[in-house]
């Protein structure tokens, strides 16, 4: 039977009607889009149930009371945790990328002996513990032979560290600088002691000082939630908010006035208007009142036109609204350890005391009972440690860093691991693979911060004394790591010395049971507050007699470090999660963005998106020219958490880092090393 | 094309005033939304941005200089571009809620949604999502992955919004009506100022349907018509001016149409 022309259109026809009724083939189209995307290596999600754990996650300096949303035991997502006050359900940006940060590429996976310059071999827990055994056995009783740099402010940690030193019988404890540190040198030079507080909240003015409050100083998210009830949306600001700084930076951004300062004329500043307010009628009952009033007067407008660039009647405008403020409170210094020097601290605190709000804006916390017997504060920064080291004055033969990365983030970068060479035994107990680890003899990883338990007492900025706890949110440690307060309680029991303790647990149940707080409660997610300290301040007239305002130079810029949150900070390289944060007027390509403004980039002969050299001390740094008009005029504004040289693909070699550029000098009558303000030439390259 | 009316209409009221660009409401939207964490993503035409937020400028310098922080999610127009030009019907808006859906397995990847969306909310995966090692252990539950050649976009974290009604079901409330805060997305919920108000702006009990008719309320790009869901605040006329920058009169506020 032959297929002829009629059997052949009916076939066709009869097809074509077919394909039109029939589902298989829209069925066929639909499962052809749909497997052709369903690919074994796309990743597929986890299953189980979801729930929500209080933690204390110390990721940002301040530390975030969150909670941890699991799925299955595993962590996945941060978010606020609304019934603790200090965070008040809010989260920054740092915490927010918590989760993410377990799985970091760049987490340190088991302890790490160093075999060769740059090479490392995994080696068991118990060797690595016998290792830091044996080297602080040799060298045990000899003060100054042992130190230890730490970089967490609020953490009992410290106190055990500062202990195990101290029964070994050094007294070498170091702090990293940080606002915490110098601020309570500043009140010493004001007759008073203890930390600082700043009460935002119950203030209707808020003057920022160089202090990038609503971003990266102090508690941040305690500081954005107090700025928030301010404002409520739709309805009038119940306070003012005033930054004055040398960039136009996310304070500035949401604040009512923005006052260009340059670096190195904060105090200037801070003087010119007290010399106004004194001028306006403000009298104060310090003793020093008399000198103070005398070294302000020398502050004339004019003189403050000259160091900072603005204009007297700008500086009128803000004394009426200070002294048109009820509650008014003036916030100085800077975050990420900017090197700030006590002197700008007192410079600004001393309008505290001027606008008597000592006591209500500006607090002064109580010492804390120590949960350690022999702990004792740290009295040198970490930069003048090792700067005595690179010089042969210390000659340390073991270092203990504890969250720190002082190969990084202190000033003269390079000098500073310089230093850390010669010290022969180093020991990092991080998380992360970071620029210090790396230059050690032996990590020991130490777990994320939902896998441990941690406190935080009293991060900087907080009005009252603040102390919160957290416990693990996981069952095990992602990676194999052991606490690092655990490990040298062992230590510190092998040498023959005991602390008291046998865990970090039992350190911050101790902790909390001398302040009064309850542990449970604590970890549960709860806080604990206690009361700011009353005592008066002086105005701290001859400390300030030692201002210096640097003459202005045509060839050379001040640099003006620039702190961003969601970058990350001295002890952490930008996560994973947020790099999408960082704008194309900050980063682009490899190339790091310096801002400066345009009269600026005219004067030194560069134009947008010039590739520029920048060199300041030893260091030169490489990067971009953005045009940013919110830049004080003669300074170069420079991101702080670039220029990673360890750590993982997400930041190793982006951009550069700006400590490598800045030069340390010391504060005249302080005896601090400050580096705020350094300067630098900036050339075409 | 008359547009769909819808009794619920979920959204945002952005007071930019209080944002500080601090950028969590972005790294919440990532971690919620499974966006791989890319090694260059200095690369802006090939990152993934559901969130993104913009730095806007006054262009004035020293003392009188002003910037705002503009966080850019999708608009959820209620009659939007991008839903008349897809050939394969991936995205659409069809669901009490008035959220623009976007299918990914559906999706051919051509792009015209893409064109057609004036506020740049819609990205192309141009490669498929590769986590480092061990990170797909925190992947969230809530959003499955993409591969390359799809488009995506800014959904309201609307995973939460079915849970949200659940968690009604269950509870015995009405899945139609939420309460407001019953729903949130991420970015919301993580906003350290609470600049990001969400909820029904056509629910009286809902605290944005006051807010999104304030005197100083605009949306972006007002006179295209597209009735964005999304509405922004800001007591400072140059912002307010920018967010309608192709308004025919300059004055703000002048072409505003809400709904």
């Amino acid at each position: 039977m032959g297929l002829d022309r009629r059997g052949f259109v009916k076939i066709v026809v009869g097809g074509v009607a077919g394909t039109l009724f029939t589902p298989v083939i829209w069925k066929s189209l639909d499962d052809v889009s749909i497997w052709s995307q369903n690919w074994s290596w796309i990743p597929r999600l986890n299953k189980g149930e979801v729930k929500a754990n209080a933690a204390l996650s110390k990721l940002c300096p301040a530390g975030c009371a969150v909670k941890v949303k699991t799925v299955g035991g595993l962590p996945f997502a941060v978010v606020g945790n609304t019934a603790n006050p200090m965070s008040q359900g809010g989260v920054c940006p740092v915490c927010a990328a918590g989760a993410q940060l377990m799985y970091s590429p760049a987490r340190v996976k088991s302890p790490m002996k160093k075999v060769g310059e740059g090479k490392f071999e995994a080696i068991k827990w118990e060797d690595a513990e016998a290792l830091l055994v044996e080297k602080l056995t040799a060298l045990k009783g000899q003060n100054g032979k042992i130190a230890a740099i730490c970089g967490d402010e609020t953490g009992t940690a410290g106190e055990v560290i500062s202990g195990l030193l101290s029964g070994l019988g050094n007294s070498g404890y170091y702090m990293m600088p940080g606002e915490k540190f110098v601020a309570e040198k500043g009140v010493k030079l004001m007759g008073g002691s203890g930390q600082p507080g700043f009460d935002i909240a119950g203030s209707d003015l808020v003057l920022m000082i160089g202090a990038d409050a609503l971003d990266s100083w102090g508690a941040t998210v305690a500081n954005q939630k107090a700025f928030a009830a301010t404002r409520p949306t739709g309805a009038a600001a119940t306070a003012k908010f005033v930054y004055a700084g040398p960039v136009l930076n996310h304070s500035a951004g949401v604040s009512d006035k923005f006052l260009p300062v340059p670096p190195q004329a904060t105090a200037a500043f801070a003087l010119g208007l007290a010399n106004l307010l004194i001028n306006d009628g403000a009298v104060s009952s310090a003793s020093d009142f008399a000198e103070y009033k005398a070294l302000a007067a020398k502050y004339t407008p004019e003189e403050v036109e000259k160091a900072t660039g603005l204009k007297a009647e700008t500086m009128k405008e803000l004394a009426a609204m200070i002294k048109a403020a009820k509650s008014p409170v003036v916030i100085a210094g800077a975050s990420f350890g900017q090197g700030g020097g006590a002197l700008d601290f007192v410079a600004g605190a001393s309008l505290n005391v001027l606008l008597g709000r000592v006591g209500s804006g500006m607090t002064l916390l109580p010492a804390a009972p120590k949960a350690v017997a022999g702990a004792a504060a740290s009295e040198k920064d970490a930069a003048s440690f090792l700067s005595e080291v690179a010089t042969g004055k210390a000659a340390p033969g073991a270092l203990l860093v504890y969250e720190a990365n002082p190969a990084y983030a202190l000033p003269q970068a390079d000098e500073m691991a310089k230093a850390l060479g010669n010290i022969a035994f180093k020991v990092s107990f991080s998380t992360y693979m970071d620029e210090t680890a790396a230059l050690c003899d032996l990590i020991l990883p130490a777990p994320h911060s939902y896998e441990r338990f941690d406190d935080a007492l009293n991060p900087y900025g907080v009005a009252k004394s603040t102390y919160l706890a957290g416990k693990p949110v996981v069952k095990q440690p992602a990676m194999d790591c052991k606490d690092p307060v655990d490990v040298l309680l062992a230590a510190a029991s092998k040498l023959g010395l005991s602390l008291g303790y046998d865990t970090y647990a039992d350190v911050i149940k101790a902790k909390a049971k001398a302040l009064g707080a309850d542990f449970d409660a604590l970890v549960a997610g709860g806080i604990w507050t206690g009361d700011a300290k009353g005592g008066s301040l002086n105005l701290g007239a001859s400390a300030l007699a030692k201002v210096a305002v640097p003459a202005a130079d045509d060839k050379t810029l001040a640099v003006a470090l620039m702190s961003n949150q969601a970058f990350g900070s001295a002890t952490l390289a930008t996560p994973p999660a947020n790099l999408l944060v960082i704008s194309d007027k900050e980063l682009s390509g490899k190339d790091l963005l310096v801002q400066m403004n345009a009269a600026t980039a005219k004067k030194i002969g560069v134009t947008a998106g010039a590739k520029v050299k920048l060199t300041g001390g030893k260091g030169e740094m490489k990067a971009r020219v953005h045009l940013n008009e919110g830049v004080a005029p003669g300074t170069v504004g420079v991101l702080l958490g670039f220029g990673r040289s360890a750590w993982d693909e997400f930041t190793k070699g982006k951009g550069d880092n700006v400590y490598k550029i800045l030069t340390v000098s010391d504060e005249a009558g302080t005896g601090l090393k400050v580096w705020a303000g350094s300067t630098v030439t900036v050339a075409k390259v | 094309m008359k547009a769909k009316e819808f009794k619920v209409t979920w959204g945002m009221v952005v007071d930019l005033d209080k944002c500080t660009g601090c950028g969590a409401c972005m790294t919440a939207c990532q971690v919620e939304n499974n966006i791989a964490p890319m090694v260059d993503a200095s690369n802006k035409m090939r990152t993934l941005s559901w969130m993104l937020v913009y730095e806007l400028s006054n262009k004035k310098s020293g003392a009188e200089a002003e910037v705002a922080y503009l966080p850019r999610p999708c608009m959820q127009c209620g009659n939007p571009a991008c839903v008349p030009v897809c050939p394969v019907i991936a995205t659409d808006k069809n669901e009490e809620g008035g959220i623009v859906s976007q299918i990914y397995p559906r999706c051919i990847g051509c792009r015209y949604c893409m064109a057609a969306c004036p506020y740049h909310a819609r990205y192309f995966n141009w490669e498929d999502p590769v986590f480092p090692k061990g990170m797909e252990k925190a992947l969230s539950p809530s959003t499955s992955t993409r591969p390359r050649g799809v488009v995506e976009k800014c959904n309201f974290c609307h995973t939460r919004f079915m849970q949200a009604k659940d968690k009604a079901r269950q509870e015995g409330g009405n899945p139609e009506s939420l309460p407001d805060g019953a729903y949130m997305p991420a970015c919301a919920e993580i906003c350290p100022t609470g600049a990001i108000s969400f909820g029904d702006v056509k629910n009286k009990e809902h605290k944005v349907f006051e807010l999104a008719q304030g005197k100083d309320a605009f949306r972006l790009l007002e006179k295209l018509g597209l009735n964005p869901q999304v509405y922004y605040v800001s007591k400072r006329e140059w912002v307010r001016k920018l967010g309608d920058n192709y308004a025919a009169t300059g004055k703000p506020g002048a072409a505003k149409k809400h709904s």
